[in-house]
């Protein structure tokens, strides 16, 4: 497979990117299937970007109908109501992806995400997934690292004017290029569910402060049976006392996460289209490098604050070796 | 995010390029079926459809001083901010001086493959973007690309350059002399330089001894320019500096990181000399307008053909001079003659002009990269790998030729998002407005590290007099059509004593010249009108001057422009 030849067409359309990450890793591209939950404005970013990439299929899924919020963060929906009827979000999106290129086969999966099996996994070398609550996340997560071939898996979050990034590649090898140098590197990831056993007072204090308030929103959300993002600014007092309680547990400063931190992904639960356009550059390149394999992957978690307008980069991993 | 779809919003946007291919893959407001057709207005109409609210108005021109009747003081004025999306340094240098003239924000930002940066430009608040300039590109010495080179890309440049000489600027050379021969002859006679005989020298190879009119003749021309680019001039440069020579210290003349080059035999069996031959004469035959026969694509023919061709034998000269010394700038060797030498090249071009068909001139063919049909790129590629084989260097592929040559950027869609978002974020502090530099962000990110750098912008540099102070920024504005006496005073009264005032590089008061004084009561305006002889169009309401000033100690005082209005 990897013997085979870029097309004309292709070596014309993708000549700027061939320059970037050379024509080997453009063929790896195109041979490669994406899986994508959730069709929100920084998921919607990720997918213009790996459609224009060249990947060979994506699909999509998301059941939702249209509302006016996705209209507000979603460039690829169009804004003539007619056209929206009667077709699920991730229907319009793949109509409009289509355009982008159409050279990358974007289909849509209907259906309830969690009750795929393991084998439905088994087609896709990358699985991002976004706004899922914590449950949907360690499951979609674990069925990815029951197969015996890898499948990369990412979470991607934004809400208010900040986004996290989770990066799991498993056992994952590549060549670090230093200089004239390349060594060949060896990275090991943990899983969702242990990277977020790593217990609180292990880590090292400047971790960023985001990393551990949506730690505590993932926990409330699912605490109180609620869908992502279905918090509002009347649930603050009910976060904060839960916050206390998880600092507590975890031997932690409770004002080592700030209550306007939390106040802010309460009440702020939609995306911000300037937010979405960075974390979805970021993550699509993610994906880009995992699958050519060029380029040193993100290693763990990434965190950006529109507040502070820095983009931080954390690897939360438990160091001891298991036995 | 609806910025300017309110009713006393607009977006103006501005490129003067087309849509090509290559651009889909990260341009995506454009389609397959855009091709060819204005990237502004396409551009336009696709954000339309996302959000029919947008007032945006698409314009093709190039920002630049050319385009100062289209982009005038009123077009400046009106703006709210300015966000950049430019290609090259001095596209930005220019609409940042714009940007510190007008005092409006600039946002700025770049892309190079993964990497990407944004600077915000805040008026008063940071330093211009031309304020730190990255070191200029670093270029490889004339004599090292003309006739040391050591890897491929010395290479392509001597390619890239040659390419242009013989199918663009040689050909159009002679269009401007056939055009209006007086005219030439008289500009050539003036110069009377080295490079301006070099000039003479090629035009009339083309128009006498090197003139084609048949196919065969091009090819005859393209097989002799192998023979000297190839084999003669390689000779030539041994037989000057042979394999063992030493430099005037004694060293090796031809150490590291010199390549000491083989002549090449040329050869028809040889692929890439064949190659070389055709897309020479081919390209050739496009100059002159001559059609380029069906059986040239044929290798066998093609290499019949090229046999014909007979090629004087090359002897090497004792009174050649080659350049070694790096800091040359120019090949022209100066002598003493060229007068004389200039006015017998124009004698015999007048001569070669009168045997002329009426009418007659060349084709002059501008570099298109992207066009894999026309042979652009494979004469290139063919020049310099042929250099590389004298002086064995690796050669390269066309494709890798081509991003050298071609200068091309490489480009992704993510990097560029990035970029985008981070800009807008810094718009909303824009429009906000009330913002402290600290609350601005500039970033460098390198996705392929990933690296992400953010910081604060810097502030601009202060400049400091007696309680004045001020930054380049800083404009000193006089309204109401003042007096030359007016203006002095106005300075006076900030403790300023003013010595000499130009405008642009004509000077409209100097205090050491008595017959000065006289303009005392002209307004400046009048001034710039008759002793500089300046039109101000239309448009204008302004001018500016820059004015020498010294404080009471006669120290000299760096003062901000001076802006006069006048209407």
């Amino acid at each position: 497979m990897v013997g085979e030849e870029l097309t004309e067409q292709e070596t014309a359309l993708y000549d700027r990117q061939i320059r970037v990450w050379g024509a080997d890793a453009q063929r790896r591209l195109s041979k490669s299937h994406i899986l994508v939950y959730g069709m929100k404005g920084t998921i919607t970013e990720f997918c213009k970007n790996i459609v224009l990439a060249g990947v060979g299929s994506l699909t999509l899924v998301d059941d939702r109908a249209v509302t006016e919020e996705a209209l507000s963060a979603n460039f690829l929906m169009p804004p003539d109501e007619n056209v929206c009827s009667g077709k699920t979000l991730a229907e319009l999106c793949r109509d409009s992806l289509n355009e982008f290129n159409p050279m990358v086969r974007v289909s849509v999966e209907k259906g309830d995400l969690t009750s795929f099996g393991v084998e439905f996994f088994d087609k896709f070398d990358v699985v991002v997934i976004s706004f899922c609550s914590l449950a949907t996340k360690k499951l979609i997560n674990e069925r990815c690292r029951k197969l015996s071939k890898r499948v990369s898996f990412y979470t991607v979050d934004c809400r208010d004017c900040c986004g996290e990034i989770f990066v799991d590649l498993q056992k994952y090898n590549y060549a670090m290029k230093r200089l004239d140098e390349t060594t060949e590197c060896e990275l090991q990831y943990p899983s969702f569910q242990e990277a977020i056993s790593v217990p609180w007072r292990s880590l090292p204090r400047k971790v960023s402060k985001l990393y551990f308030a949506m730690r505590v929103i993932e926990r409330f959300e699912e605490a109180e049976g609620r869908k992502p993002g279905e918090i509002c600014i009347e649930d603050l007092p009910a976060v904060l006392k839960l916050k206390k309680e998880i600092c507590e547990a975890q031997s932690l400063n409770e004002s080592h996460i700030p209550n306007a931190l939390l106040e802010r992904l309460v009440t702020g639960t939609r995306e911000f289209p300037p937010v979405c356009a960075i974390i979805g550059g970021i993550l699509g390149q993610e994906v880009i490098k995992a699958i050519s394999g060029k380029g040193d992957p993100l290693k763990n978690f990434f965190f950006f604050d529109s507040v502070d307008g820095k983009g931080i980069i954390e690897d939360i991993s438990d160091p001891t070796p298991k036995g | 995010m609806g910025v300017s779809c309110g009713k006393q919003g607009k977006l103006t946007i501005t490129d003067d390029d087309v849509i090509e291919k290559s651009n889909l893959s990260r341009q995506f407001l454009f389609r397959d079926w855009n091709i060819g057709q204005a990237k502004s207005t396409v551009a336009a109409s696709a954000a339309a459809l996302i959000n029919p609210h947008l007032r945006i108005e698409a314009l093709q021109n190039r920002v630049g001083s050319q385009t100062e009747n289209v982009f005038d003081d009123t077009f400046w004025e009106n703006l709210t901010a300015v966000v950049n999306a430019l290609d090259n340094v001095n596209a930005r240098l220019y609409v940042d001086q714009r940007c510190l003239y007008f005092q409006k924000p600039l946002l700025e930002s770049g892309t190079l493959g993964a990497k990407c940066n944004t600077q915000m430009v805040i008026p008063h608040l940071t330093e211009n973007y031309g304020a730190s300039r990255d070191p200029p590109e670093k270029q490889a010495p004339m004599c090292t690309v003309h006739s040391f080179p050591h890897n491929i890309d010395h290479c392509l440049t001597w390619a890239r350059s040659e390419f242009e000489g013989l199918v663009e600027k040689t050909p159009a050379e002679v269009n401007a002399y056939l055009s209006n021969p007086v005219e030439y002859i008289n500009a050539m006679n003036k110069a009377g330089d080295a490079q301006s005989r070099d000039t003479l020298e090629h035009v009339l190879e083309c128009l006498e001894k090197e003139k084609c009119d048949t196919f065969q003749d091009c090819i005859t021309w393209a097989r002799l320019r192998f023979e000297d680019y190839f084999a003669d001039r390689v000779k030539q440069l041994i037989f000057t500096f042979p394999e063992e020579a030493s430099t005037s210290t004694g060293a090796p003349f031809w150490s590291a990181p010199k390549r000491f080059p083989h002549p090449l035999q040329f050869s028809v069996v040889d692929p890439s000399h064949l190659n070389f031959v055709m897309a020479a004469s081919i390209l050739r035959a496009e100059t002159f307008g001559i059609s380029v026969p069906e059986w040239v694509k044929h290798p066998k023919t093609m290499a019949e053909a090229v046999g014909k061709v007979i090629v004087p034998e090359f002897q090497p000269r004792e009174d050649v001079k080659i350049e070694t010394d790096e800091k040359a700038t120019t090949l022209s060797s100066a002598s003493v003659d060229d007068a004389a030498v200039i006015n017998e090249l124009i004698r015999k071009l007048e001569q070669c002009r009168k045997k002329l068909p009426p009418g007659f001139r060349m084709m002059p063919i501008q570099f298109e990269k992207d066009d894999d049909t026309n042979y652009h790129m494979d004469l290139i590629a063919g020049l310099a790998n042929m250099r590389a084989r004298n002086y064995s260097i690796p050669e390269v592929d066309k494709l890798k030729a081509k991003f050298i040559a071609g200068r091309i950027i490489p480009a992704i869609a993510t990097s560029t998002a990035m970029a985008t978002g981070l800009v807008c974020l810094e718009l909303y502090k824009v429009l906000d407005g009330g913002h402290k530099v600290e609350d601005y962000r500039n970033t460098f990110a390198n996705l392929a590290l990933p690296l992400f750098s953010m910081a604060e912008p810097v502030p601009p540099k202060v400049i400091k007099h007696q309680d004045l102070s001020w930054t380049v920024w800083d404009r000193w504005i006089l309204k109401n059509n003042p007096t030359l006496k007016e203006l002095l005073q106005w300075l006076k009264y900030k403790g300023l004593d003013a010595y000499s005032i130009s405008h642009g590089s004509c000077l409209l008061y100097n205090s050491m010249f008595p017959r000065h004084r006289d303009r005392m009561d002209r307004k400046v305006v009048d001034l710039v009108r008759e002793v500089a002889k300046v039109e101000l169009p239309a448009y204008r309401h302004h001018f500016d001057v820059v004015v020498a000033c010294e404080d009471d100690e006669g120290n000299d005082v760096d003062i901000p422009p001076v802006s006069i209005y006048f209407s």
